[in-house]
C-alpha cells in the first residue's frame, strides 16, 4: 500500500524538483522510514489537489498554504463532528 | 451533454482569458475538496472541468466549434478519489489538524470531553510501539549476547542482550517502532526477553544456585570436582566431611550486578549413593557400628 518515492512520482506525475519543494513546504508529509520516504494514497490525492489549486484555480504559493491549512482544519472539525455524532449515538443522549 | 459554453456561462465569442476566468470562478465554488460536505459538488465540478478541458485548449475548442468533435469528447474518465475522501475518513493521517476547534476542548462540559476523546492522539501522533518476543538460553542471559530478529515486514532488528538480563525483562530500542504521523516521530521497539530455563541453574537476584551431586567418598573424604557455571565449568574443592545440603560459594561466578561486579554461585551438594547395590559398601555399612546408632530424624 505504501509507495516509494519513485512509485509516488510515477503515480502522481510530479517532477522530482516539484516533489522536493512540496515536501520542503510541508504540503506533503510522507513517512520517513529507515529505507527512505513512504507515500500513501492520501498523498497522491493531496498532490493532485495541490496541482489543481495551482494550475486550475490559479492559487499562488501563499494561497495554497492557507487553503491547505484551512482545509485540514475543516476536515479535522468534520472528523470531530462525526465522532461527536457517533459518541452521542452510543450514549443515546 | 450540455453545451460547454453554457456550462461555463460564457458566450461562444469569449476569449481564452475569459474562459479561464470563468472556469476558475466556478472551480473555486464547486471543487469537491473545497466543498467536503457537498456530495453533489463532484458531479457539478466534473461537468465544469470537462467543459474547460474542451474550451481551455485552443486546438480542441477550434475542432469543437467546427463541429468535428462534440461535447461528449470532453467527458472525463470518472476520477477515483478526491483528497476529501481520504482526509474525511476515520483512519489516521498525517494532515489531521485539530487547531480549528482546540479551544472548544478547554472547557469541561460533555462536548469538550467528547472532543478530547475523539482528538486524543491524532495529529502529529507518535508512532506505535511495536512489541516483540525473544527467547534466549540461560548462559546468554548471564553473559549477554546479540540476537537478530526478523520483523513482520521482512526487515531485521539487532537486539543487544545486556549481561545479567532477567527473564521477562523488556529491551527498548528507541525509534525502532512504527513510523509516526507528522512531527510525531517513530515509536519504540519493545522486546520482551524470555530466558529459557536451564534445569541445572536457578537464579536468585544476582546469585545463581546449583545443586551438585557428589559421591559418598567425595563427601566424606573431600576432593576436587568440576562444577558447571553460566560461563563454563570450573574446578571446586569439596571439603572433607561435606554433606547433602552443604552449600559452597564460588565467588564472582553469578550474574553481573547493576552497579558493577558480579554475584556469586552457590553450589548445594547432594550426596548420591551408587545406583546399583554394591556388596563392598553393604559389608562396610554392616560393620559400621556408629553409623547404626545415628538417627538423622532426631535432633542433635
Amino acid at each position: 500500500m505504501a509507495m516509494t518515492r519513485e512509485e509516488f512520482l510515477k503515480s502522481s506525475g510530479l517532477k522530482v524538483q516539484v516533489l522536493e519543494l512540496w515536501i520542503e513546504q510541508e504540503w506533503l508529509v510522507p513517512e520517513r522510514t529507515p529505507s527512505g520516504l513512504r507515500f500513501r494514497e492520501i498523498d497522491v490525492a493531496r498532490a493532485r489537489l495541490i496541482g489543481e489549486l495551482q494550475s486550475g484555480i490559479g492559487a499562488n504559493e501563499a494561497g495554497i498554504d492557507v487553503i491547505l491549512h484551512l482545509m485540514d482544519q475543516l476536515h479535522g472539525m468534520r472528523r470531530a463532528l462525526a465522532e461527536l455524532r457517533r459518541e452521542m449515538g452510543k450514549a443515546d443522549v | 451533454m450540455k453545451n460547454p459554453y453554457e456550462v461555463l456561462g460564457v458566450p461562444s465569442t469569449a476569449t481564452a482569458a475569459e474562459i479561464q476566468s470563468a472556469y476558475r470562478k466556478l472551480a473555486k465554488k464547486l471543487h469537491p475538496d473545497l466543498n467536503p460536505g457537498d456530495k453533489a459538488a463532484e458531479e457539478k465540478f466534473k461537468e465544469v472541468a470537462g467543459a474547460y478541458d474542451l474550451l481551455g485548449d485552443a486546438d480542441k475548442r477550434k475542432r469543437f466549434d467546427a463541429g468535428e468533435i462534440d461535447a461528449s469528447g470532453a467527458e472525463r474518465p470518472p476520477r477515483q478519489n478526491y483528497y476529501r475522501d481520504y482526509a474525511g475518513a476515520q483512519a489516521e493521517h498525517p494532515y489531521a489538524d485539530a487547531s480549528g476547534y482546540a479551544d472548544f476542548m478547554d472547557s469541561d462540559d460533555i462536548f469538550a470531553d467528547l472532543l478530547r476523546r475523539s482528538q486524543r492522539g491524532r495529529a502529529n501522533r507518535r508512532g506505535e510501539d511495536m512489541h516483540y518476543r525473544l527467547e534466549i538460553g540461560f548462559a546468554d542471559s548471564i553473559a549477554g549476547a546479540t540476537r537478530r530478529i526478523t520483523l513482520p515486514d521482512g526487515g531485521t532488528l539487532d537486539v543487544k542482550i545486556p549481561p545479567g538480563l532477567v527473564s521477562g525483562q523488556t529491551i527498548r530500542l528507541k525509534g525502532k517502532g512504527a513510523p509516526g504521523f507528522g512531527t510525531g516521530g517513530p515509536g519504540d521497539a519493545l522486546i520482551e526477553v524470555e530466558v529459557l530455563p536451564d534445569p541445572r541453574f536457578a537464579r536468585d537476584g544476582d546469585d545463581i544456585t546449583i545443586e551438585l551431586p557428589v559421591s559418598l567418598s567425595e563427601a566424606v573424604l573431600g576432593g576436587r570436582v568440576r562444577v558447571p557455571t553460566a560461563t563454563g565449568a570450573v574446578t571446586m574443592a569439596v571439603p572433607k566431611g561435606s554433606n547433602t545440603g552443604t552449600t559452597l560459594r564460588l565467588k564472582g561466578k553469578g550474574a553481573p550486578k547493576r552497579g558493577g561486579g558480579f554475584g556469586d554461585q552457590f553450589v548445594k551438594l547432594k550426596v548420591v549413593l551408587p545406583n546399583k547395590p554394591d556388596p563392598e559398601l553393604e559389608a562396610f555399612v554392616a560393620g559400621w557400628e556408629k553409623g547404626k546408632s545415628f538417627n538423622p530424624r532426631e535432633e542433635g
